[in-house]
């Protein structure tokens, strides 16, 4: 569980500094490991104006989430043990994860953390692939909408360009899995914390 | 002779398309997908009046907000498009002909641009543009084409809110508007699987400008000319 925290001062590196540490103890205390210092340091800069650092830090937790999908995807692909349409959404997305990573690393430059991801059965198992991939997009698609209005205007087109297209994935597992592929009229935001936290409850993030 | 008084309302004269717009980007629009001929470039389609000018033309450059004013005001007449697509296509006995997987897609479709239209107006208050008078030309009729019409409009509905979320002033707008196009994008990937193609091809959807997705809608015809009276045809008087 996340603890509540206090709302900052705008602006300053300072505050924004400590109210990450803040968050960083608060996430290790609520049991979220992994994902690097990157997720910690996003968490929640309420307040805070966008600018080209803060563009930095949010894109670097997206592509943590780019990364984790596309070494989950890939590892998919090379296990080959999935049929029909679910081998060929995990080829497809496969594919586009990759573009999404190389895009932002184009931003960001290339991670010096990368997640691990072992996704043990879950690249095996059809239940367990879906129930996977479904996680994965519905996070990474909803951490996007709650980050994108902190983007400057430039990288909002960057992030626009992509969050459309993981709700196509997620439209399209969720219709795989019998579910309604657009559940609402407005998609719901995750703040950095939330999407991390229901991709560190899958257990294939190291 | 008409006048307010006798049950006759006219119409000011129309704005046309040729006196806003002034651009000339080719795209494929939507007309291209159900196999009609290229249109000509309509200039002389006429829109509602004033309300819709200032909807789609530029905004004055110091007022940024108006700027924002002016690019909800465009999302909700491509809201509108929609949601009345949508109504027209339950009028002709389209969607009730459906299959009932297909017909679930086009309830929940038309259920959330419905709910984007009152999402919108609710934002813009008073400033909301009316909604604009639309022709459908049978495009409604058709299941098949129907179909082709509605993922190209969401398609193009997430281009348009991709290409202007950067350009919103109001930070709350931008996430609003990151959490409709998501939705739009998942009405066609569902659309494209029901008809057993590919839900999703390319990785990156690329925004459109206002001037690219005018020029689509403008090729298909459907905001049509207001009628110009609204005459119940009874004489003004007797005798």
């Amino acid at each position: 569980m996340r603890h509540a925290t206090p709302d900052d001062h705008p602006g300053t590196d300072g505050p924004s500094l400590s109210r990450a540490v803040l968050v960083r103890r608060a996430l290790a205390a609520a049991g979220v490991v992994g994902g690097g210092a990157a997720v910690a340091l996003v968490a929640d800069e309420a307040g805070t104006a966008p600018s080209p650092d803060r563009d930095l830090r949010i894109l670097r937790f997206l592509l943590g989430l780019e990364q984790v999908q596309q070494q989950f995807y890939e590892q998919a692909v090379a296990a080959a043990a999935l049929n029909g349409e679910l081998r060929r959404f995990a080829d497809i997305v496969a594919r586009h994860e990759r573009e999404h990573v190389r895009t932002l690393e184009q931003v960001v430059g290339p991670s010096s953390s990368p997640p691990t991801v072992r996704p043990g059965d879950a690249i095996r198992d059809p239940q367990a692939f879906a129930a996977t991939a479904l996680t994965l997009e519905e996070a990474t698609a909803a951490a996007y909408i709650g980050q994108g209005a902190h983007l400057t205007t430039e990288r909002i087109t960057t992030a626009a360009r992509i969050v459309s297209v993981e709700a196509r994935h997620a439209a399209w597992i969720r219709d795989i899995l019998g579910r309604l592929p657009a559940p609402d009229a407005a998609d719901p935001a995750l703040r950095p914390a939330q999407a991390t936290d229901r991709i560190e409850r899958l257990g294939i993030v190291e | 002779m008409s006048s307010s008084t006798d049950g006759v309302t006219s119409v000011p004269e129309p704005l046309t398309l040729g006196d806003i717009d002034r651009d000339e980007a080719v795209l494929e629009g939507i007309a291209g997908l159900y196999g009609e001929t290229r249109a000509q470039l309509l200039r002389k389609a006429a829109f509602g009046g004033g309300a819709l000018l200032a909807a789609l033309g530029a905004a004055p450059p110091a007022a940024a907000a108006s700027r924002d004013l002016a690019i909800l005001n465009f999302d909700l007449v491509f809201e509108y498009l929609q949601s009345s697509f949508y109504v027209s296509a339950v009028e002709a006995g389209t969607v009730s002909r459906m299959a009932p997987d297909k017909r679930r897609w086009a309830r929940v479709l038309g259920s959330h641009e419905l709910a984007h239209v009152q999402i919108l107006k609710k934002v813009l208050g008073d400033r909301a543009v009316r909604k604009p008078f639309f022709d459908f030309r049978g495009v409604n009729e058709s299941e098949d084409a129907f179909t082709r019409t509605a993922v190209a409009m969401e398609d193009l509905t997430t281009a348009l809110l991709a290409g202007q979320a950067p350009r919103l002033q109001d930070r709350n707008l931008v996430a609003a508007v990151f959490s409709l196009l998501t939705t739009e994008a998942r009405h066609a990937a569902w659309a494209r699987r029901l008809a057993g193609a590919t839900p999703v091809v390319s990785p990156f959807d690329e925004p459109k400008s206002i001037s690219e997705v005018r020029q689509v809608v403008r090729r298909t015809r459907f905001i049509a000319a207001r009628p110009r009276t609204r005459s119940r045809n009874r004489p003004s008087f007797t005798g």
